[in-house]
């Protein structure tokens, strides 16, 4: 069956309008609204509650840098893991590398509280637990195996070819990563960075146990007021929370055009 | 170079640790005077640990308490909003790792929490009859302190507020509310769909079934003074079980469906699907009115035989870094002044466990005079309906039997 172009472009609207636009909106309406009886009258009733109940929480800022600090380090420690890896396994041929493959993948098979229960005596033995750095630890857990995986594809369509032939023409190991690898790569990186970010930002139950309450962030603020029922307060809540992954996104995205070839002004040949 | 690199980390990670360890320890406040646990106390910081989920109790404690304890006992209060359950699985968890210089100085706590704590000896205590407000304005012999969800408590924590657990209606939809679990199930069968109870996994849920089991036996008493067996549960539970199978088909969603929470209750409520909610806190509808959730018709009720009512605590775990701060802080807590604030409706509207009568004159006349708002019961009403909670083996044993009776046996 043959699609005319028109055809494509309103069903595309159409979907992301009804199942990505319109959810977003409705959010921020609900935040600027009292909760809406839909039996009684169909006003909307406007207020600023939501948000100054929100701004009025008094370590909602802290708790924001606190996640961006956390989320940028935990990001950072997943690309070194993520690219020595994943290219470990799209390039070498080892024993045991089938095993490899699948151990990789078994914190995602595990229940991550069972495994953050055992980890955190560990950790407290280690005195890692209240700590950041703990913090950062253990959210390698649920996203490791996710940029192994998107990273180790990445090299996969990279191929080996055109590395063996920086080689051969002489280049070295960094500059081959720095004008090679990376520039490529970028797709692959901007997914991996971004879902680890994403990852790491929501996570509740394990920071809890082993951040104990000392490391508090967004999640922290944010997780226990799902359960009050004034859903404008909840809806300002949640835009706030999704703006921390845009605004990290951004600077994510400023950083890559530091890497090389990415000038807009480039000659493409 | 990698090996190095790896290496390199490993004795980072160490030298990190190494700087978290080796905090000076307190004497213990047990032998201590009031003045010297004071003196101990001073310029110190103190953590608590609680349920974050409420604007207007952690406003309480941020807005009110904080700079009043900072000017009155030199200490600062820091508040992390964690859930109960989280907390303990903490100390737990420390407990078997020895961890001895904890970061969690007082946590909030009642009921099946309290016991698991206790027992597995998560606490430090006893530390309640140290404290001078508690001797002067708290009536030490009262049963409401000595046994929380039939656990005694020994000392173990100190009474921080008071609850009970009530009905909200609305008064625009329903003039006459039920007054007994017989004419709300007459309610419910005239109008269909209105009515609804959380899932008993939930705290709230769970409370509506062991109020109706009371209701439904010959005497609240056979409940609250036999102490659990299964063998008597099951016997007395047949006819709160036939109730519920006789209301099911007039629920909300001809109870097929649940809410799994009293925040999808109340929800649901506030939207006018259903037309009545409930909750462990008299005063309730006072906030949620005031933030626009519930209607402003709304007004509460209690049914016979009575309404289910217990007191919540504040605790010290065992290895709390700063037991005299703790102990300053919590006694701060329980002074008049606080426990006037808390009850005010402005922040939280929680009842407070004092003994009015044993206040100056002057507070007595304040705490009467007060108006909790219109929502909340009078005071006469409130502690002529009061029940007390039976032994915590019935919260366990509802949540495991409500699904065989009530989802599995259609």
């Amino acid at each position: 069956m043959q699609y005319k172009p028109r055809m494509k472009t309103a069903s595309f609207w159409f979907l992301t309008g009804s199942l990505f636009l319109f959810p977003v909106l409705f959010l921020i309406v609900k935040s600027f609204t009292l909760p809406w009886r839909y039996q009684a009258d169909f006003h909307m009733h406007f207020t600023l509650r939501g948000w100054s109940t929100l701004l009025s929480e008094n370590q909602l800022i802290s708790a924001t840098f606190i996640s961006l600090l956390i989320g940028a380090v935990v990001v950072l420690l997943n690309l070194i893991i993520g690219l020595s890896a994943g290219k470990a396994l799209a390039f070498y041929q080892f024993k045991g590398k089938s095993i490899m493959d699948t151990l990789f993948l078994l914190p995602l098979i595990f229940p991550l509280l069972a495994i953050a229960m055992g980890v955190h005596i560990a950790m407290i033995r280690l005195g890692l637990a209240d700590s950041w750095i703990g913090v950062v630890l253990i959210h390698l857990v649920p996203t490791i195996p996710y940029s192994i995986k998107i990273l180790r594809n990445g090299y996969v369509s990279l191929g080996s070819a055109m590395l063996e032939q920086s080689t051969s023409l002489g280049a070295n190991v960094r500059s081959r990563f720095l004008t090679i690898e990376l520039p490529l790569l970028k797709p692959a990186l901007r997914s991996t960075i971004f879902l680890t970010f994403v990852i790491s930002l929501s996570q509740y139950v394990i920071t809890a146990i082993i951040g104990g309450g000392n490391v508090v962030t967004l999640a922290m603020v944010y997780f226990p007021f799902l359960q009050s029922a004034s859903s404008t307060v909840l809806a300002a809540f949640s835009i706030w929370f999704a703006l921390v992954p845009i605004l990290f996104y951004l600077i994510v995205e400023i950083i890559l055009c530091f890497l090389p070839y990415q000038s807009p002004w480039r000659i493409k040949t | 170079m990698k090996k190095s690199g790896l290496v390199g980390f490993i004795v980072f990670i160490f030298l990190l640790s190494a700087c978290s360890q080796g905090q000076s320890q307190q004497s213990n406040p047990n032998d201590l005077s009031w003045d010297e646990i004071k003196q101990q106390a001073d310029g110190t910081t103190v953590n608590i640990h609680m349920w974050g989920g409420d604007e207007g109790i952690n406003q309480y404690m941020d807005e009110w308490v904080a700079p009043r304890l900072k000017e009155q006992y030199n200490i600062t209060l820091e508040r992390v909003p964690m859930d109960t359950q989280n907390i303990l699985q903490k100390l737990q968890s420390e407990k078997q790792a020895g961890k001895k210089d904890g970061t969690i100085d007082i946590v909030w706590v009642n009921g099946e929490n309290f016991k698991n704590a206790k027992e597995n000896g998560l606490l430090y205590g006893p530390f309640r009859d140290q404290l001078p407000n508690f001797n002067d304005y708290y009536d030490q012999d009262s049963l409401a302190f000595q046994y929380d969800f039939g656990t005694p408590t020994e000392g173990y924590e100190a009474p921080w507020g008071k609850v009970q657990f009530v009905f909200q209606y609305d008064s625009n939809k329903i003039s006459n509310p039920p007054k007994s679990f017989d004419e709300l199930q007459s309610w419910i069968n005239e109008n269909p769909g209105k009515f609804t109870y959380p899932n008993p996994d939930d705290f709230s849920g769970n409370a509506f079934l062991r109020q109706l089991l009371y209701a439904t036996v010959d005497d609240p008493k056979e409940i609250i003074e036999e102490p659990f067996s299964n063998e008597y549960a099951t016997k007395k539970a047949e006819p709160m079980w036939e109730y519920l199978r006789t209301i099911k088909p007039d629920l909300w969603r001809n109870g097929e469906h649940y809410p799994a929470s009293l925040t999808e209750l109340d929800r649901l409520y506030s939207q006018g699907d259903v037309w009545m909610t409930m909750g462990y806190n008299e005063a309730r509808a006072e906030h949620l009115i005031e933030q626009g959730v519930f209607p402003e018709s709304t007004r509460s009720f209690v049914m016979e035989p009575g309404s289910l009512g217990n007191t919540h605590f504040l605790a010290i775990p065992f290895n709390s870094s700063n037991k005299s701060g703790a102990m300053a802080a919590i006694n701060f807590l329980l002074s008049p002044d606080a426990q006037y604030k808390k009850l005010e409706p402005t922040y939280w509207g929680d009842n407070t466990p004092i003994s009015v009568d044993k206040l100056p004159e002057e507070q007595q006349k304040k705490f009467e005079s007060l108006d909790r708002g219109e929502t909340v019961l009078s005071t006469e009403r409130l502690e002529n309906s009061f029940l007390p909670e039976a032994d915590s083996g019935y919260v366990e044993w509802i949540k495991e039997n409500w699904k065989d009776e009530i989802i599995r046996n259609q």
